[in-house]
């Protein structure tokens, strides 16, 4: 197995303006709440709310880019969203490994996505295969 | 545990694993027997298996089973 319980990893990802409108250009997401300033006030957010499935787009590039290997396939992934992320946010991404099976390749991640705030603002589990 | 409370807990665990409440399972059932047996869900099942019954099983025990019956015995073994 490529990694073992109690595995840690952390980056740093920023939710830029660039992300954002490629998102909505991939996507045709335009939901007033993360396109219209005025929109997200009235309803109670600081600010146009970040789309949360970006999130999910850092989350595949840990797996893909970032594991000691690159022979790895998602399994499944469960995502809680706790607080709204801004324009240009910036996140902290700690994942640990906290069940390996590996009868069958499988690993399975916690992990959390914090603001500068330190408030969590997504977490959940991604479980990995390891291709053999 | 015996081996009809074994079976009853697979039974749950491959209903919720294939989504697929309909399904029985018998020590007898094999991959061939159900269409959503396939090398994903495998995964799952072993993954949930694992999880419930607090166990680990090694890939040269699960490639030896034959049938559920032969699941329970690795699982009863533990």
């Amino acid at each position: 197995m490529i990694l073992k319980k109690g595995d840690n990893f952390k980056f740093g990802f920023k939710v830029t303006q660039e992300i954002h409108t490629n998102f909505i250009g991939l996507f045709n997401d335009n939901n007033p709440l993360h396109t219209d300033h005025q929109f997200a006030l009235n309803k109670g957010f600081n600010g146009r709310v970040m789309h949360g499935n970006i999130l999910n787009g850092f989350i595949s590039f840990f797996i893909g880019e970032c594991l000691p290997t690159k022979d790895v396939i998602i399994h499944s992934q469960e995502i809680f969203f706790k607080n709204p992320v801004y324009l240009n946010d910036e996140l902290s991404f700690n994942a640990t490994v906290i069940e390996t099976y590996e009868s069958v390749n499988t690993i399975v991640f916690n992990f959390t996505f914090k603001n500068d705030k330190e408030k969590i603002v997504a977490k959940g589990k991604i479980q990995i295969g390891e291709l053999i | 545990m015996d081996r009809t409370e074994i079976l009853i807990q697979i039974n749950l665990i491959f209903k919720d694993t294939l989504d697929n409440e309909e399904l029985v399972i018998m020590e007898s059932t094999t991959a061939n027997d159900i269409e959503e047996w396939d090398s994903l869900t495998h995964i799952q099942l072993i993954v949930a298996i694992e999880k419930t019954f607090k166990i680990r099983f090694t890939s040269k025990e699960i490639q030896e089973w034959k049938n559920v019956s032969e699941m329970i015995d690795c699982i009863k073994s533990k």
